[in-house]
């Protein structure tokens, strides 16, 4: 029935209806997703590295610590939610179907990363940022390329050629 | 108040996602509102100076609405262009495809 109906409806004269945001200014970067996900492993490894002994001190610096890594799976996830909602369309996920998938999980592991310190989980958010950074450039026609990071976690970044 | 009962509409933007997509269909039923009042939640069609824009009605006064986009980080709508009247109501989508 509803084929029907959009058959006949496909047969009216369309006009442009506008859904726009403030300014499309077609300037979107994965790198500030990857940064934030790299940020989150490291504040892991820091929570395991802390050494104090007044427990004042302790707690202020596990504080500290958990409030970077918080600030940073929030990033996250409004890095990938901006890339999803504003920069992917509808020809992108013919190419790469299970897109969708792969952002809901990833929004899922950085609320994970958020409330814990499973250094599998932060790991497997990385990875997942850097699949979503590969898609990216090649939807750019870009080719994407891992190289070392030249940070503490020694995790890799993806950059483009 | 358009002389056709339908209209179809192409959507532009993403500040309905992840309800209207870039690219969708919409129908609006143009007389909807000769018969009903504007209910909070409806997805409408309205004029907005020289632009139609499709939103979500969040807010109703007097013989005007308050309109915003679903993705309410990217959206332009009332919090930018202001309450809007009434007959600047094209009309509430009915069927999107």
């Amino acid at each position: 029935m509803k084929n029907l109906l959009t058959s006949l409806f496909n047969l009216l004269p369309s006009e442009t209806v506008f859904a726009h945001c403030d300014i499309p200014c077609g300037i979107y970067d994965p790198h500030q997703a990857q940064l934030a996900a790299h940020t989150i492993i490291r504040m892991m490894n820091l929570v395991g590295e802390v050494h104090e002994e007044d427990p004042k001190m302790l707690a202020h610096q596990i504080s500290r610590i958990t409030k970077v890594k918080e600030e940073h799976a929030e990033s996250v996830k409004h890095e990938v939610t901006v890339l999803w909602g504003d920069y992917f369309k509808e020809e992108h996920l013919k190419d790469y179907p299970k897109l969708h998938e792969l952002v809901f999980k990833t929004l899922k592991l950085a609320s994970k990363a958020r409330q814990g310190l499973d250094l599998e989980v932060a790991k497997e958010l990385l990875a997942n940022v850097q699949t979503i950074s590969e898609i990216f450039y090649k939807t750019k026609g870009l080719e994407p390329v891992r190289v070392k990071s030249p940070y503490p976690t020694e995790g890799e970044l993806v950059i483009f050629k | 108040v358009r002389a056709l009962p339908i209209s179809r509409f192409i959507v532009s933007g993403n500040s309905m996602v992840p309800l209207l997509s870039e690219g969708k269909s919409v129908v609006s039923f143009n007389w909807y509102y000769l018969l009903s009042k504007p209910k909070i939640g409806d997805i409408v069609v309205a004029q907005v100076g020289k632009r139609l824009v499709v939103k979500k009605i969040s807010a109703i006064r007097a013989k005007e609405v308050f309109l915003i986009g679903e993705y309410r980080d990217k959206s332009t709508d009332s919090r930018n262009f202001g309450w809007v009247k009434h007959t600047q109501l094209i009309g509430k989508v009915i069927l999107s495809f």
